[in-house]
């Protein structure tokens, strides 16, 4: 009986690697968040960053702040295809979630960034975000006495942009969320997934070829791959965007920014011609909870997302092939996609934004 | 005052089908935010809210005194009443009610939205609150 088993469990080991391919990535459970040396985290500065994080003195006509597009209540997106945007003007690409994103290597979909401090100084100057001069930000929060003696408490100085960045970016980094069922799977609870979930995880990481780029702890390579996603036909029709498109092609010196009639994604940033619409692969974590997807929010639904990769990508694009998946291999992409990448809902308490009524 | 024309177009699009409840959350660093807020109901107390609210929002940031004041003369108000109304600030208990409501309810940004209990925040496409309407028709229907 006992060779029996031994063999039993041999030919499922075996089955197992056959159907993982030598290319896939390995998915790892979320471990402990990196912080920086240089901006460690302390209760009062993440306090201080919520307060920020939430204060509509951060925007030019004070109506926004980085939860207007960053909404708790929607894993920390909006929920639109374009992201929210300054008052008469609109945004031209989807808002990503900030779950988890304290363990992304770039940020934003072009990754221009690689730290969130960075990051969070950028939508406040955007003029199509929350259009805040910086120098004028400063002298607005060093207008409010609380933020002044927090601020010196914190930081042992004055308010300053990099502070400000600084304590929004230990704020983010607590917005973790923990347990997903892939995780407990990972670690061995063999009951974490459903059987459809699990059937779907051996086509993630085989015949759907998912794994390719979405490995490691955040399902994400961290690299930029120009899958050719149509684009988005509100950038065809609301002459705004195309404002917005031509404008940020003309901050990053494209020359050509006056006929700019898609977005060229990473190519802006580096001019290398492999990065022309070459767009970060995004986390899947919380992936049930952040639609609609892709970096124009172009699909409504993951069975949309599915429906793409498996034909294989947008119209010539040099990276997917077709997959071929049937009915059935669909339905349990889905359901691992759907069920096991959402953790443990990231709960905040809202703050008290000082003067803010 | 950007989403104003999308929420006349949703008041068109669903006349007789929902019903619109304005809550005033002025924001304390705009300079006439809270007395706009009260020029609105002093008209609302002589018949004339909701053609109030259409001139604010579309004579936005000219919301001054004397600008409220002409608006109000515009809408043929009894203009002494209007003017007491909103320079002893009549109506601020209702609107520091509104703020207290919108506090509870950790609003922070303007504008914000409840459809049915479903909060939506920001300026957003007529699609995006139609599909939430629909929805909600639906499900009461």
């Amino acid at each position: 009986m006992l060779k029996s088993l031994f063999a039993l469990i041999s030919c499922a080991f075996l089955f197992e690697c056959a159907a993982i391919p030598a290319f896939a990535g390995t998915l790892v459970p979320l471990e402990s968040v990196p912080v920086p040396p240089q901006n460690v985290q302390t209760p009062e500065k993440i306090e201080l960053g919520k307060k920020l994080f939430f204060d509509r003195r951060l925007s030019g006509d004070g109506t926004m702040n980085c939860a207007t597009c960053h909404d708790p209540e929607r894993a920390f997106t909006d929920g639109l295809e374009l992201s929210l945007s300054y008052p008469t003007t609109r945004n031209w690409r989807n808002s990503p979630t900030l779950i988890n994103a304290a363990f992304q290597k770039q940020l934003f979909h072009d990754g221009r960034v690689r730290t969130l401090e960075e990051q969070a100084l950028f939508p406040m100057m955007s003029a199509f975000e929350m259009n805040r001069n910086l120098d004028f930000v400063e002298e607005v929060i060093r207008s409010v006495p609380e933020y002044v003696d927090a601020f010196q408490k914190v930081f042992g100085g004055e308010v300053t942009r990099e502070r400000m960045a600084m304590a929004i970016a230990a704020f983010e980094r607590t917005l973790i969320s923990l347990n997903a069922p892939i995780d407990k799977h990972l670690r061995g609870d063999r009951q974490a997934l459903s059987e459809d979930a699990k059937k779907g995880l051996a086509i993630f990481r085989g015949k759907g070829r998912c794994a390719d780029c979405h490995f490691g702890s955040l399902l994400s390579d961290d690299r930029f791959h120009a899958l050719n996603v149509p684009e988005n036909q509100e950038h065809r029709s609301d002459p705004r965007i195309a404002a917005t498109r031509r404008f940020v092609a003309k901050v990053y010196h494209y020359e050509d920014f006056r006929n700019l009639t898609e977005d060229p994604g990473r190519y802006l940033i580096t001019k290398d011609k492999k990065d022309w619409k070459a767009f970060r692969t995004p986390t899947l974590r919380e992936v049930a909870k952040t639609a609609p997807y892709m970096h124009n929010g172009i699909f409504p639904t993951l069975d949309d997302v599915i429906e793409f990769f498996d034909k294989g990508g947008g119209k010539g694009n040099t990276v997917l092939k077709p997959l071929v998946l049937n009915d059935r291999e669909k339905k349990y992409l889905k359901a691992f996609l759907s069920e096991a990448l959402t953790g443990e809902d990231v709960v905040i308490r809202y703050p008290n934004v000082p003067d803010a009524r | 005052m950007a989403v104003g024309p999308t929420v006349k177009k949703i008041r068109d699009a669903y006349q007789g089908k929902i019903k619109l409840v304005v809550k005033n959350f002025p924001y304390i660093l705009r300079d006439y935010s809270h007395i706009a807020a009260e020029a609105s109901l002093a008209a609302r107390d002589q018949g004339k809210y909701w053609e109030m609210y259409e001139l604010l929002l579309a004579r936005s940031p000219k919301l001054d005194r004397a600008s409220l004041i002409s608006y109000a003369q515009l809408l043929g108000l009894d203009i002494k009443k209007f003017s007491e109304s909103i320079d002893g600030k009549k109506h601020a208990p209702e609107i520091e009610r509104d703020k207290k409501l919108a506090a509870d309810l950790y609003v922070f940004s303007t504008p914000t939205f409840f459809i049915n209990g479903r909060k939506f925040v920001g300026d957003r496409p007529f699609e995006s609150f139609k599909k939430i309407i629909d929805e909600e028709l639906k499900s009461v229907s």
